[in-house]
């Protein structure tokens, strides 16, 4: 027989209660909108007159627009060039730190601080005078006779110099992969130096597969990071995108849609598609970890 | 149980999203109030009395200096209509319209509203209060110039103020021509001289380029000087043809060494004179709006003219309208419609408000306030108006707004023109592409 007990003294209240500033963000912020936007996507809504019911026609355009393609372009180079460069910069310094050199905290910190700043408008604006026309890197340049473009302002050059913008920010990156080599046992070291293992060796067959479930953490991270490049390459590009596209980055190419051309049920759409490209790459790699992702207990592994 | 509680605590989320969403749609005033009830009287009227005062909000883009003169008559105004509080949402160009399109979206725009040359995108949404019926009440029309009410009317109605009459030129740097030793070209230059002249100027000094690549206003006035128009009746008013003829015209600009490298103008933001690349001598000649002409000037120590832009040979037209430099308009959802037109006439219209203004957005409609202003003017804006009565007398062409959806095909334009002239198209692409989306851009927008 139940006993009827006061609702509120359950424990599961008290912990929902404690959760509802949660609830508030996810309903309210995040499934909300969410579900907005998928009606949206199915419709011509321009910010200002009430949306109108157009079927898959969003979906169906967008597959026929130069600049959307432009705009996949240039995110999926951005995310094949950056993401490997920033990990590698990010796991080759963290290897470096790692030898127990002394002041670690000042490098480790040193190191760490773009990838605070990295992603705020005062660095952009920096990095867009640092390699503007008559920027450092030009006048270093000019020094040794070098004519340098503007690369900020060069399509050939633009993405490249973002690129480098997001590698600098490795910190973050570096910061786990640290805390992973930190996480290897010494005993296999000394197993393997006994056995007469080289430094490379050792490298390759203790820490690096010690250190995939690092790597495979930062992969997914990065990933997901590098296609939501936005705020660089709006203050970059001034907001265009340009020269010739070559900025057009997804979400400011979205954000054009949405705001700067009334084009809210597009831009939905566009959203729409890359929450689900990036759920399927985000499967694909999870899936994949099976092969090359290694844990020490052994846990994961079948 | 499990379920139960779940249930409840859901119920409790719905309530409070609910609560707090009302809250904000009420807005701080009664929270003010219940505060006071109980405690002091005198404290309670005071703010009650700050309550019944009409708040109107009025957003504009700008300098500085508009910044303040804006202010200034906002607070004149406040002072002969002590009941009326103006709150001002000002900045700058940059993002200017992208925040005034969300805060139409959320039904959060403010009452008076700066617009520039795209109303017709802001007409076409329902967005703007139709004037008519104010006018001959609180908004006297009858000194305003008639160029200036057409421009702003639209289907028979009258959606904004214009708020000062412009004309494109060419700014030519003086100090340049001088340097290289080129006179300035006469009132009744053509393309042809155009070209030669930037190609002269960047051949005969050193670091400093003809030109750049022209605006879209310039596109405006070509087609124009075709005897064409940019649009009528939602189509494009012009033909493939008159597309390959401008993009050819700045490739042999360019093939004549009179451009500036394409990754120089790339790096120039748009509408900031201070950063423009005739102030930085990178170019001597660049079109401009009239009532910037100070700006540029206060940005550089160079001597600066403002020239009418070059004729066609063939045909011997100009193509530059007067054309009004901003607009004001209203809200149609304001609550305070009277007042907000009345804010507006005492803008245009006012003898003292004007005085402040000055030509800062453009030489005055008001005939009244022209005649009382251009006396007192300064050296530079006496400069703006002699060239923008100039162009009055002169023109060849009427104002008609760029084409519908602005910002999207100002970046189309844009694009191609880079896309030509970094070599990623040649100008038959350009221009193909370009007659292309510009009509699918024109399409959607008619509907």
């Amino acid at each position: 027989m139940l006993i009827k007990r006061n609702p509120l003294e359950s424990s599961n209240v008290t912990g929902y209660l404690f959760l509802l500033p949660w609830f508030i963000g996810f309903f309210g912020l995040i499934v909300g909108p969410m579900f907005i936007s998928l009606y949206l996507s199915f419709t011509q809504y321009d910010l200002l007159t009430p949306p109108k019911w157009i079927g898959w026609q969003n979906y169906i355009d967008l597959f026929g627009d130069r600049r959307y393609i432009a705009s996949v372009t240039v995110t999926l180079r951005f995310m094949i060039i950056a993401v490997p460069t920033q990990l590698l910069a990010a796991l080759g310094v963290a290897l470096l730190l790692n030898k127990g050199l002394r002041g670690l905290g000042i490098y480790r910190t040193a190191y760490y601080i773009p990838s605070l700043l990295g992603g705020s408008v005062a660095i952009a604006l920096l990095w867009r005078n640092l390699f503007g026309m008559n920027g450092l890197i030009n006048q270093v340049l000019a020094i040794f006779g070098i004519q340098g473009p503007g690369w900020v302002s060069h399509p050939s050059y633009a993405l490249y110099t973002l690129i480098i913008l997001a590698t600098w920010q490795f910190g973050a990156s570096m910061v786990i992969f640290l805390a992973g080599l930190k996480q290897v046992p010494t005993e296999l070291y000394e197993a393997a130096e006994v056995d007469g293992a080289n430094k490379t060796r050792q490298l390759m067959s203790i820490t690096l597969p010690l250190l995939t479930p690092v790597i495979f953490f930062n992969l997914v991270i990065e990933v997901i990071k590098s296609v939501q490049v936005f705020a660089s390459a709006y203050i970059v590009s001034g907001g265009t995108g340009g020269p010739v596209n070559s900025t057009l980055f997804y979400t400011l190419y979205l954000y054009q849609r949405a705001f700067n051309y009334f084009d809210m049920g597009y831009a939905s759409a566009m959203a729409w598609i890359l929450f689900i490209f990036l759920a399927t790459l985000t499967a694909i790699i999870f899936w994949s970890s099976k092969h090359w992702v290694y844990y020490e207990d052994g846990g994961g592994r079948k | 149980m499990f379920k139960r509680s779940l249930w409840i605590t859901m119920l409790l989320v719905f309530l409070f999203v609910l609560t707090t969403a009302c809250t904000s749609n009420t807005g701080s005033n009664e929270s003010v109030n219940d505060g006071n009830n109980g405690n002091d009287d005198n404290q309670g009227e005071a703010n009650n009395s700050d309550d019944e005062k009409i708040e109107l909000r009025m957003s504009w883009w700008g300098g500085q200096e508009r910044h303040d003169l804006t202010l200034q008559v906002i607070e004149l105004f406040e002072e002969r209509h002590p009941e009326v509080k103006i709150v001002a949402e000002y900045s700058g160009f940059d993002g200017y319209f992208d925040r005034l399109t969300t805060q139409f979206a959320s039904g959060n725009a403010p009452d008076l509203i700066q617009l520039g040359g795209s109303v017709n995108d802001y007409v076409d949404r329902d967005v703007l209060l139709s004037l008519n019926d104010y006018v001959g009440s609180e908004l006297d029309t009858s000194l305003i110039d008639e160029s200036a009410i057409n421009a702003a009317t639209f289907n028979g109605n009258l959606y904004a103020m214009s708020l000062g009459t412009n004309a494109r030129g060419m700014l030519l740097n003086k100090s340049v021509f001088d340097e290289a030793g080129i006179p300035l070209p006469d009132d009744e230059w053509t393309w042809e001289d155009y070209t030669e002249i930037a190609s002269q100027i960047t051949t005969s000094v050193d670091g400093v380029y003809g030109t750049q690549v022209g605006s879209p206003n310039i596109f405006e006035y070509f087609i124009n000087q075709r005897g064409k128009v940019l649009h009528v009746d939602g189509e494009l008013g012009f033909d493939m043809d008159d597309a390959l003829a401008w993009f050819q015209l700045w490739e042999d600009i360019g093939d004549q060494e009179g451009l500036v490298p394409p990754e120089i103008q790339a790096a120039a933001p748009e509408g900031d004179a201070g950063q423009s690349l005739i102030v930085s001598r990178d170019v001597a000649m660049m079109e401009i709006p009239s009532n910037q002409l100070g700006s540029f000037m206060s940005a550089s120590e160079d001597e600066f003219v403002i020239h009418i832009i070059p004729y066609s040979s063939e045909t011997g037209i100009n193509g530059v309208p007067l054309r009004p430099s901003q607009h004001l308009a209203v809200n149609a959802n304001t609550e305070h419609p009277e007042w907000s037109v009345k804010f507006m006439d005492f803008f245009v219209n006012d003898l003292e408000a004007t005085a402040i203004l000055e030509s800062d957005r453009g030489v005055p409609v008001n005939s009244d306030v022209r005649a009382m202003l251009i006396p007192e003017m300064d050296e530079i804006s006496s400069r703006i108006v002699e060239y923008v009565d100039w162009v009055s007398a002169s023109s060849d062409a009427d104002f008609i707004p760029f084409f519908p959806g602005y910002n999207e095909s100002g970046d189309l334009f844009q694009e191609i023109h880079e896309s030509i002239s970094f070599g990623f198209m040649s100008v038959e692409e350009g221009a193909e592409v370009f007659m292309d989306e510009l009509n699918a851009i024109m399409a959607r927008h008619a509907d």
